[in-house]
């Protein structure tokens, strides 16, 4: 009875919530489909951020630790948060010149 | 859906308009040089990309990737519909991505997007509390109709309960009232009032029903036994003539009774209102004053007139006409040989009066109450002949004209104070 209760209860909520999620439909793939991949989120893409950098001239201190970092998360297997790392280490030299 | 609208819809257009400044932008980058140009562009956005949502592909002429973050060009992107969403993988979890395609005219084709993945959840808990608000919201909606719900049941069973009283044929209830004399209270006092006026026209009805049977039922005897008598006992020819003749005159009264019990009924349901007509009371007055002075002379008694010039009204010209005539009808049969009846108009600021005063009898206070019902004759005129419709007819007739009829003392405190009948009717 009281799970009937609180079905009765909750079902505005989730009429709510099916009506939003059928106005805005989350994207699915096809069963038989590969899914697009991001490409950038991998340890090659590291590397090439790391070269980009190298190639900056005269990047501060703060801003070679910030790169260090972001490659020492690469290696120890953080990708992402390595690579977050890097292009902020990026966006300062950028600034910074 | 307004407040949809502007939180959650808005993190979809705000997407939108980033990925269209971007995409005008690179598009900007090629007219302005080369292919390399716009390679290096979009190179140089997905280093400098802290936020990790920027999503690009760039293809050549052969299909060729040239630069971007996508693995592929994805099947949704050569539909029709330059938008899409698409499914995403990322790090091997699914994700959702919003992309635009633009084709370069070169053969180059270009998607520009976003990971909308973080957005996605802010909508969900922006949708999440949406819905908690509008069921709130539905919740205290249907708990404050049911208490008005309840509410008004409670104020209007009173009502239906007396409603449902009189509809079984009881006409005695009434819808007690509170002390709040709020709307409820003034439906019950229009109801009640409405239902003493039924059963005041209930009463009137049956009080009639009853005149008509005990007032014309003697006549009617009277008019039979005359005929027995005569086919029993007419000695000749002239005898039983003279007796038909007689019959034919009692039954000529009865119809006369009826007639006026019509008049009566199509006074009062306003059938002749349609016949008014902007009218000078004064011509018909003198007229009507001229007869009937005549006609006191013959029974020596005096008619007085004062009639002013003009008496201008809207109205029913022989209505009013017919009702004058009952007046002086009943003040010439109430006022003794030598007496005076005196007929007396004024025009008033917003009114007409009509007064006819007598030196008869006069009527009681209780009786004044009663006079204008149909068939009612007071004690002291039962001895004259009448049908005890005449005042019935004035007082409808008034009611028609928006008007009133007073009764008064001719000459109060006297032995025979007389009695004075006044129409009131509003002027023109």
């Amino acid at each position: 009875m009281a799970h009937d209760a609180w079905m009765l209860r909750l079902a505005p909520l989730a009429f709510v919530l099916l009506a939003t999620q059928v106005a805005m439909p989350v994207a699915m793939p096809a069963a038989n489909e590969t899914p697009v991949r991001v490409t950038t989120d991998s340890g090659a893409y590291c590397q090439e951020l790391v070269v980009r950098i190298a190639a900056q001239p005269n990047p501060g201190s703060d801003i070679r630790l910030l790169a260090e970092e972001g490659k020492r998360l690469c290696e120890t297997g953080h990708v992402r948060t390595g690579i977050a790392k890097l292009r902020r280490a990026l966006r300062a030299t950028q600034q910074g010149s | 859906m307004v407040l949809w609208w502007n939180t959650a819809g808005a993190l979809d257009r705000q997407v939108e308009a980033s990925i269209r400044a971007d995409a005008t932008a690179l598009v900007e980058r090629r007219r302005a040089g080369d292919i390399g140009a716009l390679v290096s562009a979009i190179e140089d956005r997905l280093a400098l990309d802290v936020a990790n949502e920027a999503l690009y592909l760039l293809l050549g002429p052969d299909n060729r990737r040239l630069a971007g973050n996508l693995s592929a060009w994805p099947v949704e992107a050569s539909g029709e519909q330059p938008w899409m969403r698409i499914p995403l993988e990322r790090d091997g979890a699914m994700t959702e991505a919003r992309l635009l395609r633009v084709d370069l005219g070169d053969g180059h084709r270009l998607l520009v997007g976003r990971d909308v993945a973080e957005k996605l959840r802010l909508r969900a808990l922006l949708s999440e509390g949406i819905a908690w608000a509008a069921s709130a919201s539905a919740g205290l909606a249907v708990l404050g109709a049911w208490l008005l719900r309840r509410a008004l049941e409670n104020r209007l069973r009173p009502v239906y309960r007396t409603a449902a009283a009189v509809a079984s044929g009881d006409l005695s209830p009434r819808v007690p009232l509170t002390e709040r004399g709020d709307e409820f209270d003034k439906l019950g006092a229009t109801m009640n009032a409405m239902l003493d006026r039924i059963a005041q026209l209930m009463e009137g009805v049956r009080g009639v029903s009853d005149a008509i049977a005990h007032d014309l039922r003697t006549p009617i005897a009277r008019a039979r036994a005359k005929l027995e008598e005569a086919q029993a006992s007419a000695e000749d020819e002239a005898a039983l003539r003279a007796a038909i003749e007689q019959g034919i005159a009692d039954l000529d009264g009865i119809a006369r009774v009826f007639q006026a019990v019509l008049r009566i009924a199509e006074v009062e349901a306003g059938a002749r209102r349609a016949a008014f007509r902007p009218t000078d009371l004064s011509p018909m007055l003198a007229d009507v004053a001229e007869l009937y002075g005549a006609s006191a002379e013959a029974h020596d008694q005096h008619l007085v007139a004062e009639i002013p010039e003009r008496l201008p009204l809207v109205g029913d010209r022989d209505l009013l006409g017919q009702a004058l005539v009952n007046l002086l009808d009943n003040a010439l049969k109430f006022t003794p040989e030598g007496g005076t009846v005196r007929l007396a108009a004024r025009l008033g600021p917003d009114a007409v009066e009509i007064a006819v005063s007598d030196d008869g009898p006069g009527m009681p206070e209780a009786d004044r109450r009663r006079a204008g019902e149909r068939f009612f004759r007071a004690d002291s005129a039962r001895s004259t002949p009448g049908s005890g419709l005449g005042l019935s007819l004035v007082r409808a007739v008034a009611a028609l004209h928006a008007g009133e009829v007073l009764l008064t003392d001719t000459h109060p405190g006297a032995e025979r104070p007389g009695l004075t009948v006044t129409l009131r009717l509003p002027s023109a």
